[in-house]
């Protein structure tokens, strides 16, 4: 029951989050891929930063022992990410922008995007035993991060990754978001 | 304000709960223990040795239909109670899925050893770590190009000077778009609490993947993927993606901006054309192509610094550009 609620909790701040920063919209998604719509990967970066530092000082307090550290398959990764980058370009969604995007009324991912995800997985799940093997056999690196490939010192990992992450954002700060995210017709309200 | 206020109460009771939890293997989970310790926590861990047992079997939960022991026990004297040699007796282990030929396969496995490892298992010990000297040369340099890059960000920082212009805060809940970067932050806090609290990614595919076991299971009853790797059922990431459904419509009430449609905004139309059914199509198609993870593995991944991760945001970008590309080939918008 307290997972229950801690999920539904997580999800529901999840969600909030996903909306307010306008990636429920099939241009905000596909915009990445045309450099032309900054917002997602504003949102993904500081994601990241914010989790990577509270996640590290977690671990300094003790907080967690068994962090789930996914596993680095270097041709799994990568074929994976192919794959999904072109379903994501062709759909404008996401996994968690299509719940998101039917949870703000939008019939189109009730209808299609749910169902999709269901099929996909299915399909998926038979070819599973075939593909996996062979996509596993190169580059297995197990459960690691970059500081422990490296033998380095997790925080200074984690201050470069920042600074970099810090970097980029100020660089795509003047670049404008071309902000088609909205109805047609429909005033645009950015809080910047 | 009451809105912020008790979010943030939210958030510090669920951090009390979870820091108060002593066993942490408790957050209902499906996978077994022996995964729990020795592929979670590396106690151990078998899957990145490349066994061509392990190897072979990796695609599972599968270890003690080998193994033997007691995959539900979280204690380490319960968890290998009566643990066997897998090859001793072969025909009770392997043959109880290979009934026809685990003579040829046994044989196979016999021939192997194992070489020398190629990739140096890091152990949850820190007396294991890597010769200090090797550590401390990384270290420096990591530490200049630290200093590189903070040079880099002060030079940028100091020829911008933006004038932000402070926003009002007493709307804020209404707001239909929130600046990213806030929204971004406010994702970071979800995803660290989650992992800290829980120690799960916040995952959205891995539910569907349950869900979709469901009808996989019945269409497909002797798939070895329904039969040994997912099984069906309502997990914390079903009850996370329903916590989300809700959310994003929450959040879209407020800002009086949820309500049904079937087409997606202003750049589909001018593109696709107002067919229902081409949207569907294509959405059908896209969803179920994009099964992947951005949640639980580009962020939840990234936020550890995962090297998994990122080579999943490379992929992401090489097959998203030139798609995105195809799709709007000669058009300017």
């Amino acid at each position: 029951m307290g997972d229950t609620l801690q999920a539904l909790v997580l999800g529901l701040a999840f969600g909030w989050f996903l909306n307010k920063a306008g990636l429920t919209h099939y241009a905000r998604i596909v915009n990445v891929y045309r450099f032309r719509d900054w917002t997602v990967m504003r949102f993904m970066l500081v994601a990241l930063l914010v989790a990577g530092v509270l996640i590290q000082a977690g671990i300094d307090l003790g907080l967690s022992d068994p962090l789930p550290i996914p596993a680095t398959f270097v041709v799994a990764n990568l074929v994976g990410g192919i794959v999904f980058g072109v379903g994501m370009a062709t759909a404008g969604y996401c996994p968690g922008t299509i719940v998101a995007e039917a949870g703000e009324g939008r019939l189109d991912a009730w209808v299609a995007g749910l169902f999709g995800l269901v099929f996909g997985a299915i399909v998926f799940g038979l070819m599973q035993p075939v593909i996996m093997p062979l996509l596993r056999q190169v580059g297995a690196l197990g459960r690691i991060t970059f500081a422990e490939l490296a033998g380095a010192s997790p925080w200074l990992v984690l201050l470069v990754f920042a600074q970099l992450v810090v970097l980029v954002l100020l660089l795509l700060a003047r670049r404008g978001t071309a902000d088609r995210g909205h109805e047609a017709g429909e005033p645009t309200r950015t809080a910047q | 304000m009451f809105g912020r206020t008790s979010f943030l109460l939210l958030v510090v009771a669920l951090w009390i709960q979870g820091a108060e939890r002593t066993a942490r293997a408790q957050c209902s989970s499906n996978a077994s223990s022996c995964l729990g310790c020795h592929e979670v926590q590396r106690q151990r861990p078998v899957l990145e040795l490349g066994a061509p047992w392990h190897r072979d079997h990796g695609f599972g939960d599968l270890c003690a239909s080998c193994h033997g022991g007691v995959s539900d026990d979280t204690t380490l004297a319960g968890a290998h109670v009566g643990l066997r040699a897998p090859l001793a007796a072969p025909a009770s282990t392997c043959g109880s899925c290979h009934q026809q030929d685990f003579d040829t396969r046994v044989a196979a496995y016999r021939g192997w050893t194992p070489p020398a490892p190629s990739v140096p298992v890091v152990p949850v010990e820190p007396s294991a770590t890597p010769a200090a000297s090797e550590t401390r040369t990384v270290d420096l340099a990591l530490a200049l190009l630290s200093l590189v890059l903070a040079a880099t960000i002060a030079i940028v920082v100091r020829r911008r000077r933006r004038e932000a212009p402070g926003k009002r805060l007493t709307a804020w809940l209404r707001t239909a778009l929130w600046s990213p970067y806030a929204a971004g932050a406010g994702l970071g806090i979800v995803v660290a609490i989650s992992e800290l609290v829980c120690g799960r990614p916040i995952a959205v595919s891995g539910a569907f993947d349950k869900l979709a076991a469901y009808p996989g299971r019945a269409l497909f009853p002797d798939s070895q993927y329904y039969t040994h790797v997912i099984s069906p059922g309502i997990t914390w990431q079903v009850w996370l993606v329903v916590g989300l459904l809700a959310g994003s419509f929450l959040a879209s009430r407020l800002a009086r901006e949820a309500r049904w449609r079937w087409l997606p905004d202003s750049q589909w139309v001018p593109r696709f054309g107002p067919s229902r059914a081409r949207r569907l199509l294509l959405a059908f198609i896209g969803a179920g192509i994009a099964g992947g993870c951005t949640s639980g593995l580009a962020i939840s991944g990234g936020a550890v610094l995962a090297p998994a991760a990122f080579l999943f945001m490379a992929g992401m970008f090489a097959g998203g550009i030139p798609t995105a590309r195809l799709w709007y080939l000669g058009r300017r918008d």
